[in-house]
């Protein structure tokens, strides 16, 4: 039995979304839409304050309200601390509330309208205390403590440092260093977040709801109600979009308090002011970089210190901040390096992933620092990448096997398309020309301790069709029609015979889920392993009704046939029809799983090779920057990613341009702004994202290295989509206007100041200057 | 005061209801309607997930009182496919197509906005198109693969079809 | 997002309006597009007993040239004043401005009057009827009365709408032909957003196309209601369109000095005068350079 090769006919080809045309005709139902026979309508109480101790709750009005058939608050849960990777959640604030929008008491109700009417008769007593909203605040001596149990504020830290620092920084010609800080930003999914829950007479609970971790949320909430994971069952629907977004929240655990309360299914669908005061968006970064290259451009040493606002709880925060502090370090060919990241509680909403988880800060930071150096260096940022970056078969420097490289060919790919040299070359006044990379992983060893691969079920039923079970999650971004061509692949049949079942943990196999842009490289293995384990049985029947051994029997185009007699064929429907008719009903079943070759980093010294595969990537922007008002117009994006084989090539370059649009949102216009500790725009009208109008042309370039670890060569893309995309921007307004970005997003009126101030010397005279400053 | 009955046309169809004064057009469609295809992104007219077609111009239902609605004309996305449901209108095939669509949560109110658009302009240019598309907020595509799709049934595209 | 419950009357006509608003007394509103209202309600920044709905009276969203005067329904909708043949022709000011509203599926809903009433100093479509010289008829109980845009508004949501009226039509002299305007706003993204800082210029040639006969210049969003700048007008009014373009900077300084932003999370009072001082610069030199192009040649 070979395995297909290329020209292939289903991978690598432009499909569309098996859901596409549900989607399009508005009949694909998605969490909010789903409802259940005698069904409550739940709403959160949520706290005004950022920081408050709780005296009273005084619930007996609410519960009396007609139609009201629940109310709960901490009184109600098992009064279990946990969290995903801490143990500093509760379900409903305990003593105290530790965010402008901390849970502290939730209705269910027969309809909305009651259930918001009652949540204004709950009475609580509050004592409000001093709050601290920035992480920098938050370390500093006498800072309110936001759990009193973590003096300092300190909620997690990580350092790490390989080869020696200070001899790298001696052996420097050009130092850059500098402080930079990135917004806290929201994922903004078009769907709120949503769940409806229920529990049987058992007292098992059934939650339905858009997870991106089916599997690792139903043992964080197993310990959270004080159950065994079994007696919960997590199914998940469409759902519209997560970004990171959309992992452990308390919502999922208020409903289904809730819902046991009453007894009844109870949904808690997220408004989207809550969704902003609630959901779990980016880690803000302060971030101090220094970095220092040899006269010829070969980086020397890089020391970075990390202070992350976690919020009022550990969400991933703390693992997070530990990857700003190493992950590019895999980019180019460091040798000495050092981090230390700090993780502090603030009074803000929990912070979490968000595409990038990390990286994205870092890859600001780092590749602000290159281009800061090529001026120093006097060299095109671009050759000052290619001269440093990593190539396949090399090793980083905390021991991650590159496996396969483009970063190279990205760099020089995107440079052609949108003619860099000469963009370079001949400066225009006020208009720029920017350049940035990424690295970043496909999956991640340390995050799920257990293990990192990935698994399938196919299914072949007696009519042929094909169903894939998979345990990840497709967020929208069009993984389970990746899935489906690596299974249509394998198995030799058209895509059409090919359909993904809808995640449910009581069916589908334990995926870890759809994060750290593991789901094409993982899912994709762990569903060609399961694809080749139902082909050989199919292949096993088939070879008995032609009289010839398995091993000569393949599949292709939907025909079994004899390698060495092509015309001996037989359709793959006959096959799969005698092959169930042979085992009495059973169902051909195919479980394959993939073990991918990734080493867990030693606690100590962090060597190991996190992930099977590394996608690289380089993008640049162009700008228009209004003289008179400092506003930046993005014109024109060429991006080259290194994806190995694309799958499916329009959706990666979906995934590109999507990324870029939170790239450019976040670089030009998203914040989320407190004053007196509470969200002032947790609404569209003020949190701002890009519109149609604000995206550039883009140019979308696939790179296509094979990844010997890759299904079918294949990489993940989700991720790097976005991570350089900030500094591709700010190294463009670096370009015209001669200032540093150090801060995201840009403020157009400090870039105006600064301007002004620089008597907006063109990048010209910044290099002169630079000059003149390295030779004191 | 009680207030008459109102009369109201969905996807073609004549609906009379007693709907309370307080009733939000787009609450009437998802859930006394059950046509969930229109959908709730932020309730406040900001992200255009809600967007239908009120005598044939795209408005935020979120923002109408089903009352405002009385006498009037209100196509949903359920109503822009044949009625069976096997054939989709140009403009959807577009976006499937294209790729246009990722989670699909801004899809219907996208495709709405775009049906109101060539309708009244067959020939948009891509400012055409992304100015009226402007209020219908995509946070995963880039609009970029939209944009492709609502030019592709732009007469002249080369599609040899004028679509309406 | 609940809405209490309350009482919806669609009125036949306007004297039934205004009974019934007179009759509900301050319990009551006027429902135009309810882009604003619909949103107020969800928002419980308005708590009214009873909407009185306008939409269903006929000509209210008329829009016409009669005797000089350029008049519109309170009801005309932005989308139509964005593309109306005559305003584009007489007014595009108006155009541009409510051209810039919101989405389209606002601008399909709001209405003017509906934006003029909400009094918001960021209104979009207050500027150019300042600059228009615009006046507003209101209808009551006992008769209509006309208030210039200049003395309506008093603060924000605060009009000189006497109790009980509804804003019935909005009226300006038209324009010659020999008119310009340029309405211009600060925005954080390149479309669909509230203005942060706006200028709007009219101004208009005298018949021989020689000077600057009249000027009006507003702004938006920097003060507490629209307002106008005598002072920036006065720097081009009897002037040449050349001459009064060597002012483009002290009609900029005099824009700035009649603003008094406060600083916000959208942008910092100071820089929202620079805006003002840069828009209301392009601004002149836009309307003055076509209006040089207009006149004829001296």
């Amino acid at each position: 039995m070979g395995n297909p090769a290329p020209p292939y006919d289903v991978v690598g080809k432009s499909v569309p979304q098996l859901a596409a045309r549900e989607k399009a005709a508005g009949l694909t139902r998605f969490v909010t839409d789903l409802s259940l026979p005698r069904m409550l309508h739940g709403r959160v109480l949520r706290s005004p304050h950022p920081h408050a101790r709780i005296l009273h709750i005084d619930t007996r009005k609410a519960k009396a309200l007609p139609g009201v058939k629940a109310v709960a608050t901490w009184e109600d849960t098992p009064k279990i601390k946990f969290g995903p990777r801490s143990e500093d959640w509760t379900i409903f604030a305990s003593d105290k509330a530790r965010f402008h929008g901390d849970e502290v008491a939730a209705v269910a109700a027969v309809d909305p309208d009651t259930a918001e009417e009652a949540l204004d008769l709950i009475r609580v007593d509050y004592e409000v205390c001093p709050h601290v909203v920035s992480p920098l605040a938050a370390i500093a001596p006498g800072a309110p403590l936001v759990h009193e149990e973590s003096p300092g504020n300190v909620a997690a830290e990580f350092n790490i440092s390989a080869g020696n620092i200070d001899q790298g920084f001696d052996r420097a010609f050009a130092v850059y260093e500098d402080s930079y800080y990135t917004s806290q930003v929201y994922q903004a999914y078009m769907e709120p977040m949503s769940v409806i829950a229920e529990t049987d007479l058992s007292g098992r609970l059934t939650l339905y709801t858009g997870t991106q971790i089916p599997n690792m949320m139903r043992m964080t909430y197993a310990k959270a109600l004080g159950i065994p994971p079994e007696d919960i069952r997590i199914v998940v629907p469409e759902y519209g979009g997560a970004f990171g977004g959309k992992m452990e929240n308390n919502i999922h655990l208020v409903a289904a308090v809730l819902a046991k309360k009453a007894g009844l299914p109870v949904k808690l669908t997220y408004t989207r002011h809550e969704d902003f005061l609630a959901g779990n968006p980016r880690v803000p970064m302060h971030i101090d970089i220094r970095l220092g290259a040899t006269r010829e451009g070969i980086l020397t040493a890089k020391d970075v210190r990390v202070v992350g606002g976690a919020g009022a709880r550990l969400v991933y925060s703390q693992v997070i901040v530990s990857t700003a502090c190493y992950r590019v370090d895999s980019l180019y060919r460091f040798k000495n390096v050092r981090a230390r990241g700090i993780t502090a509680y603030t009074n803000t909403v929990p912070t979490a992933c968000y595409r990038g988880f990390g990286n994205s800060q870092s890859t600001f930071v780092l590749e602000s620092a290159m281009d800061e150096l090529a001026l120093r260096l006097n060299m095109d940022p671009a050759e000052l990448r290619i001269k440093n970056g990593m190539g396949a078969g090399e090793t980083s420097v905390h021991g991650w096997k590159i496996g396969s490289s483009g970063l190279k060919e990205c760099v020089e790919k995107a440079t052609d398309a949108i003619g860099w040299k000469e963009k370079r070359k001949v400066k225009q006044p006020l208009k720029g020309i920017g350049l940035a990379c990424c690295n970043h992983v496909s999956g991640n060893r340390p995050f799920a301790r257990e293990f990192d691969g990935g698994s399938a079920m196919v299914r072949v039923g007696k009519d042929g069709r094909v169903m894939v079970f998979h345990g990840e999650s497709d967020m929208g971004q069009g993984q389970n029609t990746t899935f489906a061509q690596i299974a249509a692949e394998t198995l030799g049949v058209p895509l059409s015979r090919v359909h993904v079942a809808q995640v449910d943990t009581d069916v589908s196999p334990f995926g870890l889920g759809s994060f750290a842009t593991r789901g094409t490289l993982m899912g994709g293995n762990g569903v060609m392993a399961a694809a080749k384990k139902a082909l050989a049985q199919l292949a096993e029947t088939a070879g008995n009704i032609l009289c010839v051994p398995p091993e000569r029997i393949t599949c292709r185009r939907d025909m079994f046939y004899d390698v060495d007699a092509p015309d001996k064929q037989l359709s793959f429907g006959v096959v799969a029809s005698q092959a169930t008719i042979a085992r009495h009903g059973a169902p051909v079943v195919g479980t394959g799983f993939y073990k991918p070759p990734t080493e867990l980093p030693d606690p100590e010294t962090k060597q190991g090779n996190i992930s099977p595969a590394y996608p690289f990537g380089c993008q640049i922007a162009e700008v228009d920057i209004d003289p008179d008002t400092g506003q930046v117009t993005v014109t024109r994006m060429a991006a080259a990613h290194d994806v190995g084989r694309a799958i499916n090539p329009m959706s990666v370059e979906g995934q590109i341009q999507g990324g870029i649009a939170q790239g450019l949102g976040w670089t030009l216009m998203e914040d989320m702004h407190y004053g007196q500790g509470r969200l002032l725009n947790a609404d569209f009208v003020d949190y701002i994202v890009p519109s149609a109008f604000d995206m550039p042309k883009i140019d979308a370039i696939l790179v296509e290295p094979e990844e010997p670890n890759g299904p079918y060569g294949a990489k993940g893309i989700g991720e790097p989509a976005l991570n350089p995309t900030m500094a591709a921007i700010t190294n463009a307004i670096h370009n015209a206007t001669g200032v540093r970005i150090t801060t995201l997003p840009v403020n157009p009126a400090q870039l105006l100041a600064r301007m002004k101030a620089a008597g907006s010397p063109g990048p010209e005279l910044a290099r002169n200057q630079n000059d003149r400053q390295d030779t004191h | 005061m009680t207030l008459p009955p109102l009369h109201i046309i969905v996807n073609g169809e004549d609906h009379h209801l007693m709907v309370p004064a307080n009733r939000i057009l787009l609450d009437l469609i998802r859930e006394d309607l059950a046509l969930t295809g229109t959908k709730e992104g932020c309730g406040l007219g900001k992200c255009g997930a809600c967007t239908v077609l009120l005598d044939g111009r795209p408005v935020h239902a979120c923002l109408l009182l089903a009352h405002q609605a009385d006498g009037c004309r209100v196509d949903t996305i359920e109503g822009l496919a044949d009625p069976a449901g096997t054939t989709l209108h140009p403009i959807q095939e577009a976006f499937v197509e294209k790729g246009a669509i990722q989670c699909g949560f801004c899809t219907p109110g996208m495709i709405n906005t775009a049906k109101a658009l060539l309708d009244e302009n067959p020939t948009p240019t891509e400012d055409d198109i992304k100015l009226a598309i402007a209020g219908n907020l995509c946070r995963c595509t880039g609009y970029h693969k939209i944009v492709d799709a609502v030019s592709a049934c732009a007469c002249g595209s080369g599609k040899g079809e004028c679509h309406g | 997002m609940r809405i209490t419950p309350l009482e919806y009357v669609t009125a036949d006509n306007l004297s039934q309006a205004v009974e019934l608003l007179d009759s509900a007394g301050p319990q009551a509103a006027v429902l135009a597009g309810g882009t604003d209202l619909v949103l107020n309600l969800k928002k419980k920044r308005a708590c009214p007993c009873i909407l009185v709905s306008l939409q269903a009276i006929d000509g209210i969203d008329r829009i016409c040239l009669e005797n000089g005067m350029i008049r519109i329904g309170a009801m005309a909708t932005h989308d139509r004043l964005a593309r109306h043949p005559l305003l584009r022709e007489k007014a595009d000011i108006l155009c541009q401005a409510a051209g810039l509203i919101g989405s389209w599926q606002i601008r399909n809903a709001g209405t003017i009057g509906g934006n003029i009433c909400n009094a918001s100093p960021a209104g979009d479509a207050l500027p150019p009827l300042l600059a228009l010289d615009a006046a507003f008829v209101t209808a009551g109980t006992v008769g209509e009365t006309v208030i210039s845009a200049r003395n309506f508004f008093t603060g924000p949501g605060q009009t000189r709408l006497p109790s009980g009226h509804l804003l019935k039509e909005i009226r300006f002299p038209c324009p010659p032909a020999n008119a310009a305007g340029c309405y211009m706003k600060l925005r954080r993204r390149k479309a669909v957003d509230i203005s942060i800082a706006g200028v709007a210029f009219q101004a208009a040639l005298n018949e021989e196309g020689t000077q600057v006969a009249s000027a009006g210049i507003a702004l938006g969003g920097v003060a507490p209601t629209p307002v106008r700048v005598p002072g920036a007008e006065d720097l081009i009014t009897g002037r040449s369109p050349k001459e009064a373009l060597e002012n483009a900077r002290a009609i900029g300084a005099a824009c700035v000095a009649a603003a008094s932003p406060i600083d916000d999370l959208r942008a910092s009072a100071d820089y929202k005068r620079t805006i003002v001082n840069v828009f209301a610069q392009r601004c002149a030199r836009h309307v003055l350079t076509t209006l040089k192009e207009k006149g004829k040649p001296q």
